[in-house]
């Protein structure tokens, strides 16, 4: 997958157009990113990805750039 | 009510189904992390309140959402051990009672059950296609906790502190961690597979969480009751209130196979794979929690 793709993912995930998503773009700036959106976030790495996160990383990722690199690492991005 | 309570009435109602005698019970297992007491046990409470004799071995277990496996795989052991022929497996959760009704990520979730099973030992050979696993991460230990009363903080002042708090997020990444394994495991263990298994019975932690993990381990909907609906979250014994509350499909002409699975706080969790026979009885009482029962 592409970072693009990975972008367009993140913002089905939390009902976003991609246009507003940048690498930067800190939790707190996406509306469905609130607890339970977390939980969404996890459920579908793990679904989709088969990445289930450190808990280390649970308590960290705070941007959309912070998601990219948990699939980086997991080897989903090219 | 408390724990006792509950579960006092779910033993009685069992006892008089079976026609056990209360002097004919050899054990009872009290599996609680909500006690009437720090002391005495709330197995002594309920051993007082169902006349149990003086040679019955009482007991608590401080475990929660897993707490029912290990109860089962604890009486199953003593039964065959030897020395033990009828023992009460009792797990109550009143959770509604610890939860801070400001705080919305657990004040919403919560119900209290109690529950009573009685096992027997007559055939030493019957329990041997019983399957348990069980496990702990104490690192995860605050993932869910009451920080105060306890010895450790035992008269703190803020009150938040005499409820629970939960790391929702951490609590949700230790399952879907651990129970895919949990299963694996169990159904490696007894040498089956999913479709030798007639249901799933899933603590009743959140529909949430359940949902995910029979998408993710391929789980038929159907084999997995979901009581939340009616009951909300109470704990472990959310395991055998689904028992009796899952509207589960006994066969006629065999044993149902089920898988019992506990997980969270501790972080602990365990499963066990029981058969149970038409003789077995699954039914349930509804009480007023508004009601105070005298100890």
């Amino acid at each position: 997958m592409t970072q693009r793709e990975a972008v367009e993912w993140i913002a089905e995930l939390f009902e976003v157009s991609p246009q507003e998503l940048t690498p930067d773009t800190p939790r707190d700036e996406i509306p469905a990113w609130d607890s339970l959106g977390t939980l969404t976030l996890m459920a579908s790495l793990d679904s989709d990805f088969d990445i289930v996160l450190s808990d280390e990383e649970v308590q960290t990722i705070k941007s959309v750039g912070d998601i990219l690199e948990v699939m980086r690492r997991n080897g989903r991005l090219t | 009510m408390c724990s006792s309570d509950l579960c006092t009435v779910a033993a009685q109602r069992i006892l008089d189904r079976l026609a056990w005698k209360p002097g004919s019970i050899d054990a009872l297992i009290m599996v609680t992390q909500t006690p009437d007491y720090f002391l005495p046990s709330t197995a002594c409470v309920v051993h007082h309140r169902l006349g149990l004799a003086d040679h019955c071995a009482a007991f608590d277990v401080g475990l929660g959402c897993s707490g029912y496996p290990y109860g089962i795989w604890l009486a199953a052991m003593m039964l065959q051990g030897g020395g033990v022929r009828r023992a009460l497996v009792l797990h109550g959760e009143t959770p509604t009672r610890f939860s801070d009704k400001g705080d919305r990520s657990v004040s919403l979730l919560f119900g209290d059950a109690g529950s009573a099973t009685a096992l027997e030992s007559t055939d030493p050979r019957g329990a041997m296609d019983w399957h348990y696993a069980l496990h702990t991460d104490g690192s995860g230990y605050s993932s869910m906790i009451i920080e105060s009363g306890g010895f450790r903080d035992r008269f703190g002042t803020d009150p938040r502190k005499h409820c629970v708090s939960m790391n929702g997020a951490l609590i949700f990444n230790f399952t879907i961690k651990r129970v895919p394994a949990l299963i694996d495991e169990t159904l490696a263990g007894a040498g089956v597979t999913c479709s030798d298994v007639d249901y799933f019975i899933f603590h009743q932690s959140n529909q949430f969480i359940m949902k995910h993990l029979c998408a993710k381990q391929l789980l038929p909907l159907e084999k997995v009751p979901i009581i939340l609906k009616e009951f909300g979250n109470t704990g472990g014994a959310s395991i055998p209130l689904t028992l009796t509350q899952g509207n589960l499909i006994r066969p006629e002409d065999r044993a149902l196979r089920l898988m019992l699975l506990g997980y969270g706080v501790g972080l602990s969790w365990g499963s066990a794979l029981v058969s149970l026979d038409r003789e077995a009885i699954l039914e349930s009482v509804e009480l007023d929690n508004t009601k105070q029962v005298s100890a």
